[in-house]
């Protein structure tokens, strides 16, 4: 008995004490429930790689083969813009990797002491094909990320293989699939004539396509990568419609089934590559908008007005398509159904606005706007009232402007030379243009919030109408 | 109980019951005594909330799905039009409560220059951005009070981890959202694995996300050892 008055004497005493002194502002705020520390993003954008030169288990080894195909992989994983590489002289682990089946075990903290998130290794050997093997480590979490093997004949380009491994890095990181192994087609005068040109999405391989000495323009790639859509002067001195084919399709004329009295200026692949949106005019009348199926049936009229009506481009889901009229009295662009029903105009702000092409996610329509006499690239939200965040790092301090109907758009990139004919990269994540900021016409890519820009082109002549082809299969 | 005590203090042992009082009584008066006389001690509690953020903490509540409810879509948001220098927030651009009361706020500058001054670096938060807070339990929702000792850490271990972490421009401004919890030791140091309570929807972010934890590691020393909640936003507020 006496035991418990004690201790209730001694609780009470606590209890007293406790209450002067102990129930200070830490001691509530933990025994009440933790709150929950909230971070937002800092500056880092970019993961660092570590990126082993591959190990060269060719039965005949060859010393510049691996160092070439590391320099060409990390000139891809550069062009991504996802990461940055962590210099070898950094390195606490090996150079060159060792045998991925039989080398001893990865160790993580060697590459995460070095700042490194992601480490690669991989090993090629050359036999009847090439044939490539790497693996992909998140350093912080040790843990794989991919392991992949790629083979090819030993006649194809082999920068080709370094530009893919690449973008399945950038993948097993952002969970999207870079661009580097992607290739762009343009148009381009270096050789005195207007032809078309194919180069890789980084500006390497830069290739003729066409070469038929006469004015071909309009790029466009069939979705399957097969082909490209073109429009040449070629025949009668009159546009028409050509496929330049490396597949299964057979190149030349395209839509023949139409007859010679019309003038085809422009074709755009739908998406699923089922139909092509088509600019044509029949002659002494201005240009409409058609879609029609590539073998020249099933031909739509869309567009029925005394206007101009020009540059159509499909939406991503193929059910809409922004097209260029000229019928409030300047070029804007709109937007209409598939079967041309319900036109709407898009843009009102600026008294020339051309070349929409729509983001394969379908978050935005890019799209040129003279203002002050020069051309920019300028974004806009396709749906009426809602737009999506998007951060321009602009170098001018000019504000976004507001449409009537409460659409933002602001322009991409500020410089002192028109921008022109944007396209967009299959992933959304980039855009090509031509510019003449360098005083003639070249092909630029930039990151769509405006970052990373970096010229594709070099050299003499105008490279102009970029068209960004999809991923390879 | 209650009854066995009050027969017990009602019953035989009076003498007890006063022994108690005169100590009760003695640290009662120890206590005015020290309230009086310690000028200090007022300004060790602070009172009432310190710094609130409504949007921080209501899209925390709102977004916050029951057990059962499926998560809502982001919904695209208006662009957010942002300074040049996108780490460097605006908070009079966001709608603030008005304080409840008439209060002067606790002054952190003293403990946050020194923290700024062990991180060795400048600070790229501007002094007044408030302290954003967030809770998963029910009852602590926005404008409960935070200790500025928590605070300052809470403040510290934002801008540890924001340095750690790295988010592609694909990422960010796109509303995801992880929340993960983090068993930290005294010292500040990530214990064992840290574990996702809820996913953005975008299993690479939820992956930058661990990552940037386990780079952090260590945290600055928290106030107390335990598990931790951090919010991750891909929102550059």
């Amino acid at each position: 008995m006496l035991k418990r008055r004690r201790s209730v004497q001694f609780m009470a005493v606590s209890g007293l004490v406790l209450g002067t002194f102990a129930v200070g502002p830490v001691g509530e705020a933990l025994a009440q429930q933790r709150p929950a520390v909230v971070v937002t993003p800092g500056r880092a954008r970019t993961y660092r790689a570590a990126v082993q030169i591959f190990a060269d288990r060719s039965e005949i080894p060859e010393p510049n083969r691996a160092p070439l195909f590391h320099a060409n992989l990390q000139s891809a994983l550069e062009f991504s813009g996802v990461f940055a590489l962590v210099s070898h002289k950094a390195f606490l682990g090996p150079v060159t990797s060792a045998s991925l089946d039989h080398g001893p075990p990865i160790v993580c903290s060697d590459w995460s002491q070095i700042g490194a998130d992601a480490f690669v290794e991989g090993e090629l050997i050359i036999g009847r094909e090439l044939s490539i093997e790497f693996r992909v480590w998140d350093t912080a979490r040790c843990v794989r990320l991919a392991r992949k093997r790629y083979k090819q004949p030993l006649t194809a380009d082999k920068g080709f293989l370094a530009r893919r491994v690449a973008d399945d890095i950038v993948a097993s990181f952002i969970g999207m699939r870079g661009v580097a192994s992607t290739e762009i087609s343009y148009v381009s005068t270096r050789d005195g004539n207007t032809e078309i040109y194919v180069m890789a999405a980084d500006g390497s391989r830069q290739r003729r396509a066409t070469n038929n000495g006469s004015i071909n323009n309009f790029p466009d790639w069939a979705p399957n990568g097969e082909g490209i859509l073109y429009t040449s002067y070629r025949q009668q001195n009159r546009p028409f419609l050509f496929l330049s084919s490396r597949g299964r399709n057979r190149p030349g004329r395209l839509l023949k089934r139409l007859g010679g009295k019309r003038a085809e200026y422009r074709g755009v692949f739908s998406p699923s590559g089922n139909r092509i949106a088509l600019v044509m005019s029949e002659l002494g009348q201005g240009p409409e908008i058609y879609t029609v199926r590539p073998d020249g049936r099933s031909l739509k009229r869309l567009t029925r007005s005394r206007a101009i009506e020009i540059a159509p481009a499909w939406s991503p889901d193929e059910k809409r398509i922004a097209f260029v009229s000229d019928r409030s009295g300047s070029p804007q662009v709109y937007v209409m159904d598939v079967d041309g029903s319900n036109q709407k105009r898009l843009t009102f702000q600026g008294s020339y606005n051309t070349h929409p092409a729509w983001s394969p996610d379908g978050h935005w329509i890019a799209y040129e706007s003279r203002i002050g006499g020069q051309f920019d690239i300028w974004l806009i939200d396709p749906e009426s009232g809602v737009s999506f965040p998007l951060i321009t790092h602009r170098r001018s301090d000019e504000s976004p402007a507001w449409s009537p109907d409460g659409q933002v758009n602001f322009p991409l990139i500020d410089h002192p030379r028109s921008d022109e004919s944007p396209t967009w990269a299959p992933n959304s994540r980039k855009l090509a243009f031509s510019s003449g900021r360098r005083g003639r016409a070249d092909i630029y890519v930039v990151d769509v919030n405006g970052e990373n820009v970096r010229r594709l082109t070099r050299g003499s002549g105008e490279n102009t109408s970029p068209s960004w082809g999809p991923f390879p299969r | 109980m209650e009854r066995t005590l009050g027969m017990h203090w009602g019953g035989a042992n009076r003498q007890d019951l006063r022994r108690f009082l005169k100590i009760s009584a003695a640290f009662h008066a120890l206590g005015l005594l020290l309230l009086i006389f310690m000028p200090t001690l007022p300004k060790l509690a602070p009172p009432g909330v310190i710094m609130v953020d409504l949007v921080a903490s209501s899209s925390l509540v709102a977004v916050r799905p029951g057990p059962s409810a499926p998560k809502p879509k982001p919904p695209k948001q208006a662009p957010k039009i942002l300074p040049a220098e996108p780490s460097t927030p605006e908070p009079s651009a966001q709608p603030k409560p008005t304080p409840p009361e008439e209060e002067e706020p606790a002054d952190y500058s003293d403990i946050l220059a020194e923290l700024r001054s062990e991180l060795g670096e400048p600070d790229v938060v501007p002094e007044n951005e408030p302290v954003q807070t967030a809770s998963l339990g029910a009852g602590f929702g926005p404008g409960r009070p935070v200790s500025p000792v928590v605070a300052a850490w809470m403040k510290a271990a934002r801008i540890h981890i924001r340095r750690f972490w790295v988010v592609p421009p694909g990422f960010r401004n796109q509303s995801l959202e992880t929340v993960i919890e983090v068993e930290l030791d005294s010292g500040g140091d990530v214990r064992g694995e840290p574990e996702i309570v809820r996913r953005s929807g975008n299993p690479w972010y939820d992956d930058g996300v661990v990552r940037s934890i386990r780079k952090a590691s260590p945290l600055p020393a928290p106030p107390e050892a335990g598990r931790w909640t951090f919010v991750l936003i891909s929102d550059e507020i």
